[in-house]
């Protein structure tokens, strides 16, 4: 048994609607970072919110050490939360805000003032906030706002931290400092921290395991690394690091590998079989592992298309080709810039490196 | 202002305002210290024998001393029942919310007088003798809304996410109430109870119908103004245009001492 396990949990906001969580399953193990990753409205954040008690669900259970927790009072959870609009009270000082839970009835004489004060400065320090204690909230930036509201949720060393969206209104370089940041934390205090974020990039950076979710449903749930090496299906696929998906018709499978005809009748191999002649499928390549060549390659995949676009990124340069007629658009990650646009361009892919998914 | 070009006209057509809207208050107390019996010119030299006669009066020490008791009690009516009222409209949804709603705004649309008159005789066919109390009643009813919706307001613009991180964070229900949602409140909860009180303390439609043998001040005033605009009169309005000035203020500098607000931004007054 894990020490979290969320058994077929479901969350309606109304008669008639589709439900927000329709009937999940997922275990979390203690110590883990564990992203639930998904864009608006799949769920990631009802299903959160529903751990830390601040939804009822409609059914299912919510089982943590083994004990049921579906229906206890959130403020008898052990879980504290971190939240999107850092919802700091604005009438406290950081440091009052930071203090508030110490000083609710449920905390009173555990700590002697001097503690709690001791405490208070612990907590700021260790989100460098040390300087700020006597600010309100009104005079900090938005990623002092949410260090102070990640101090006030970790000062009562709840066993599990919940974070909902913690860095949706920051700016790019804030929110990976951030990142940084949560991240040393988690090592540094070895607590379950359970994450919702819309941005995959973040999810990929910080977690232990991803939990990708559509329509109430979850998808796949794996590590980072496997999630973008094997999407099970072609949401993941195009959700992670928007993978190159195309569709095509199962030609033949024989010796391991199975030939998909695109839509422009080009074919490609792919390690694997197990789908039967005629089917469709989807065929799944990641920008970096398709080069531009000069010419055909023994062993590799060669796709004939017309680059269409070239984007600087600064390490790199990313190239869209179009393939004939509606057979789609291939996304290709390149260190060097080949001729000018709107020629014909060769590509090369190596059979291991394309994924047979389900449609 | 760009929008009307002329700045002239603009600079013309706002004093004219102001003059209309502070002339009247501003001849008032200038008459109150005049010394003579009638309101009007000449101006025959400064006294204070109004003011003398006024606090001499014993009818109008004890209409003042009604209407401030009335006022108190209607505040208090106001914030027991607006309060709670508009916590449970903001925190939580139950059957016939929409029209609960609309039921606590409807008093302050319907006229004073009709108000009074249903009062009345709701009052009658139960055998109610009519008193200070039945007035406080009276406008206290109707003044619930203005503690519902001010407060109700306020707490939209609060948010659910700071109640729900104390709940979070351990908090009971007590705790939320004292330690979140009255110090995020207090300035619009105070902005209320100063508007009732004022609004409560000139009210004359629902007063005239329902008070019994003791009088308000704005009615012994009116009484008073039956028989001539006397300077007497003048006086005591003009203690009233000051007292009013005094609370306004005090409101005003008591929401802005709360400067923490400005986050959630100070609308409310």
């Amino acid at each position: 048994m894990s020490y979290i396990d969320i058994r077929k949990l479901r969350k309606s906001y109304g008669a008639g609607l589709k439900p927000a969580v329709d009937g999940i399953d997922l275990s979390i193990d203690r110590g883990e970072f564990v992203t639930l990753l998904g864009s608006s409205g799949c769920g990631k954040t009802t299903t959160l919110r529903c751990i830390a008690g601040l939804e009822r669900p409609d059914s299912g259970e919510i089982l943590l050490d083994g004990k049921d927790i579906t229906y206890d009072q959130p403020s008898e959870r052990d879980m504290r939360m971190v939240f999107q609009d850092y919802a700091l009270f604005p009438n406290l000082t950081i440091a009052d805000n930071v203090a508030f839970g110490l000083r609710l009835k449920r905390y009173r004489g555990r700590y002697t003032p001097e503690q709690v004060k001791r405490r208070i400065g612990e907590y700021l320090d260790l989100v460098h906030l040390a300087d700020h204690g006597g600010k309100k909230p009104h005079q900090l930036s938005g990623g002092q706002k949410q260090r102070a509201a990640l101090a006030r949720a970790l000062i009562t060393e709840p066993d599990i931290v919940l974070f909902d969206e913690p860095l949706g209104s920051l700016d790019a370089n804030l929110r990976k400092a951030m990142q940084i940041e949560i991240k040393r934390i988690h090592r540094q205090l070895g607590k379950t921290f359970i994450y919702v974020t819309h941005d995959q990039e973040e999810a990929m950076a910080m977690s232990d395991r991803i939990v990708v979710m559509n329509g109430g449903r979850i998808l796949q749930v794996a590590s980072p690394e496997e999630i973008y090496a094997a999407p099970n299906c072609q949401f993941v696929a195009r959700f992670i690091d928007r993978a190159n998906v195309l569709s095509g018709i199962v030609v033949s499978t024989e010796g391991g590998q199975t030939q998909v005809r695109l839509g422009d009748g080009q074919i490609l191999r792919c390690e694997g079989n197990g789908v039967a002649a005629g089917s469709t499928v989807g065929v799944m390549m990641r920008a970096d592992r398709i080069n531009i060549a000069g010419g055909p390659v023994d062993g590799m995949n060669m796709l004939k298309g017309m680059l269409a676009e070239r984007l600087f990124l600064g390490a790199k340069h990313e190239f869209v080709v179009d393939l004939a007629g509606e057979a789609g658009q291939l996304n290709v990650f390149e260190q060097e810039m080949p001729d000018g646009l709107g020629g014909e361009v060769m590509l090369s892919v190596s059979p291991q490196d394309v994924r047979l998914l389900a449609e | 202002m760009r929008a009307f070009g002329n700045k002239a006209l603009v600079t013309i057509l706002g004093l004219a305002v102001l003059f209309f809207l502070y002339a009247p208050l501003f001849t008032m107390a200038v008459f109150s210290f005049n010394d003579s019996n009638y309101t009007g010119l000449p101006f025959n030299g400064f006294t204070l024998e109004w003011y003398a006669k006024v606090f001499a009066n014993e009818q109008i020490i004890r209409s003042f001393g009604a209407s401030v008791f009335v006022a108190v009690g209607v505040v208090i009516l106001s914030v027991t029942f607006g309060l709670p009222a508009a916590i449970a409209l903001d925190r939580y949804d139950f059957p016939g919310k929409a029209w609960f709603r609309r039921i606590v705004m409807l008093p302050i649309v319907l006229p004073g007088v009709i108000t009074g008159v249903a009062l009345l005789s709701f009052y009658v066919a139960i055998g109610l003798n009519l008193s200070l109390y039945t007035i406080m009643l009276g406008q206290g009813t109707a003044l619930i809304c203005i503690t519902a919706t001010e407060v109700f307001a306020r707490l939209q613009q609060l948010g659910r996410s700071t109640s729900e991180a104390a709940v979070n964070l351990g908090a009971n229900e007590l705790e939320v109430f004292w330690k979140v949602t009255l110090p995020n409140i207090k300035s619009a909860l105070l902005g209320a109870m100063l508007i009732a009180f004022s609004i409560s303390f000139d009210e004359i439609a629902v007063t005239y119908l329902l008070t019994g043998r003791e009088n308000t001040l704005p009615m012994t005033l009116w009484s008073m103004l039956r028989r001539e605009a006397t300077p007497e009169v003048n006086a005591i309005a003009t203690l009233v245009v000051v007292l009013s000035v005094v609370l306004i203020v005090l409101g005003f500098a008591i929401s802005r001492s709360r400067n923490a607000l400005a986050d959630t931004g100070e609308a409310a007054l």
